[in-house]
């Protein structure tokens, strides 16, 4: 999925947390926006994802304006937190994974997800009995349910252990090269093994956008 | 014991108000522990008790209109229904206006109810068995037409249910999910909070107002500690709900206790038992077993 956006400013009551963001990504880029706490790393993909309520014509998903777009099944989330989430009620990761599909998915297809994920044999397991990186995985193979083209991934990795964040990003990296377009927000861009065409600096709500290609090539110098 | 449960058979075959009763504790038994659930994964337990609240102040201005006024109303309880209604929309309202206190719409709901109840009731020639009935429950005088009105809210509660099943799980388990899937959560918000304080208006003739709550959480509160998934769940509380409908209904036929106190009673021993059961019986299974269940 192409992603544009231009000029976008965007603040909560008189506080400015995102100035003038610009950029373009086109569809099976790969973006990783870096930034400290407070930067608007949150606020910008809320704003993409449609939860921030943002004026017309500042961002647009293949070519159609936020406020105008429709096609939602189709962007995938996976949150920072978890905590927007009701636990302690009991509910299995099939059902979570049955109640978020909305388009035409095959129960096989539906195994392969957790399946690619690493939680196939979690599937009928109470998720109020999972650990912080099971979870994790849960709510990755949530966003996949309904096959994205863009998948939004707001730090995923805080609650996983060093293997199984090896594991992730070479699951993420083989999603990008089929195709889907990929916006990671991370903290520090050197702990990610992410295959990122694009790398976007916030700082206080101002971006600064280079590509993979110019880092590496600062690196080499 | 035989003759004491063929009592109940007989009366439940011969007498209408008794088979009145029954439907409707079983029909309220079905309603109130599968929205109760709902309202529990959104941890908005109180609810219950602040919308049966306001429905009293309802119950009694309609008891005012007919004992005072004279006014030609068949039924305070339907007002008490409407006022149920009302309560919950206003605090759907007060939880919108304060985003960050969302709890303070309760006890304001609960005041108003309650002092709109103990002005109306003065009014209405004070404290009487009608009152009484209200606070708590007369499942045996329920009337036909309230039978009738029951099985039409029960059928279509219950198929909205089964038509947005995936929705309303998304909803409560998490609001923000069902945004980005692009469901109308405002639109389902006000729907199911319309149905809600309808289960409640509907639930006072089976326990009366003080006891409504009891009805939708309790059942919920002991099979969420059982349950091992969500549909398990569900059906636990309504197995629990109605078999405390139906045993209550029977002993207070039996012992001609008041119905609505020994249904909720029942329910109480159902969830006390359970918590014993977890304590004791299956916590010694778990720290058995507890070697070979290590996840990472």
């Amino acid at each position: 999925m192409r992603v544009d956006v231009s000029n976008l400013s965007f603040g909560y009551d008189y506080r400015t947390v995102l100035k003038n963001i610009s950029f373009s990504l086109e569809s099976g880029d790969f973006l990783v926006v870096v930034g400290n706490n407070g930067s608007g790393k949150s606020t910008l993909v809320k704003c993409i994802l449609g939860l921030n309520h943002v004026p017309d014509d500042k961002i647009f998903l293949d070519g159609r304006e936020i406020n105008r777009f429709r096609d939602w099944l189709s962007v995938g989330y996976v949150p920072q937190k978890l905590d927007d989430f009701n636990y302690e009620f009991p509910i299995t990761v099939n059902e979570v994974m049955q109640a978020s599909k909305f388009s035409k998915v095959t129960e096989e297809e539906k195994l392969g997800v957790l399946d690619r994920v690493g939680i196939l044999e979690l599937q009928n397991e109470n998720i109020n009995t999972l650990s912080g990186g099971q979870l994790q995985r849960v709510f990755i193979a949530r966003a996949l349910m309904n096959k994205p083209r863009l998948l939004i991934l707001d730090e995923p990795t805080v609650a996983v252990d060093k293997k199984n964040v090896d594991r992730f990003y070479r699951f993420i990296n083989a999603l990008n090269e089929e195709g889907v377009t990929i916006i990671l927000i991370s903290h520090h861009l050197e702990s990610s093994n992410a295959n990122y065409s694009h790398v976007m600096y916030l700082q206080e709500g101002q971006a600064k956008m280079t590509s993979a290609f110019d880092i590496e090539a600062e690196g080499d110098a | 014991m035989e003759p004491v449960l063929m009592g109940f058979f007989r009366a439940l075959i011969e007498r209408e108000f008794m088979q009145y009763a029954l439907v409707t504790g079983v029909l309220v038994g079905l309603l109130a522990p599968m929205i109760g659930s709902f309202v529990v994964i959104k941890r908005l337990s109180l609810i219950a008790n602040a919308l049966s609240h306001f429905s009293l102040g309802g119950l009694s201005i309609g008891l005012f209109f007919l004992n005072t006024l004279n006014l030609p109303i068949r039924d305070p309880l339907y007002i008490g229904i409407v006022f149920a209604v009302i309560g919950a929309l206003l605090i759907e309202a007060l939880r919108n206006y304060y985003r960050n206190y969302k709890e303070i719409s309760m006890p304001i709901v609960i005041s108003l109810g309650t002092a709109l109840s103990a002005l109306f009731i003065s009014l209405a020639g004070g404290f009487n068995t009608e009152v009484y009935n209200y606070l708590f429950g007369s499942i045996l005088t329920v009337s036909r037409n309230f039978v009738f009105i029951i099985i039409g809210a029960t059928v279509v509660i219950m198929s909205l249910i089964f038509i947005f099943y995936k929705q309303i799980v998304i909803i409560s388990f998490d609001e923000v999910h069902a945004r980005l899937l692009g469901i109308r959560v405002n639109v389902f918000r006000v729907v199911s909070t319309v149905i809600l304080g309808l289960v409640v208006g509907l639930s006072i003739e089976t326990v009366g107002v003080l006891l409504v709550s009891s009805l939708m959480i309790i059942p919920v509160a002991a099979a969420m500690k059982v349950g091992r998934s969500f549909k398990s769940t569900l059906l636990i509380a309504v197995l629990f709900s109605e078999a405390s409908v139906i045993f209550g209904l029977w002993l207070s036929f039996v012992f001609a206790f008041p119905s609505g106190a020994t249904i909720v009673l029942f329910n109480i021993l159902i969830l006390v038992t359970i918590i014993g059961l977890k304590k004791f019986i299956f916590k010694r299974s778990l720290e058995e077993k507890q070697p070979e269940t290590a996840t990472e």
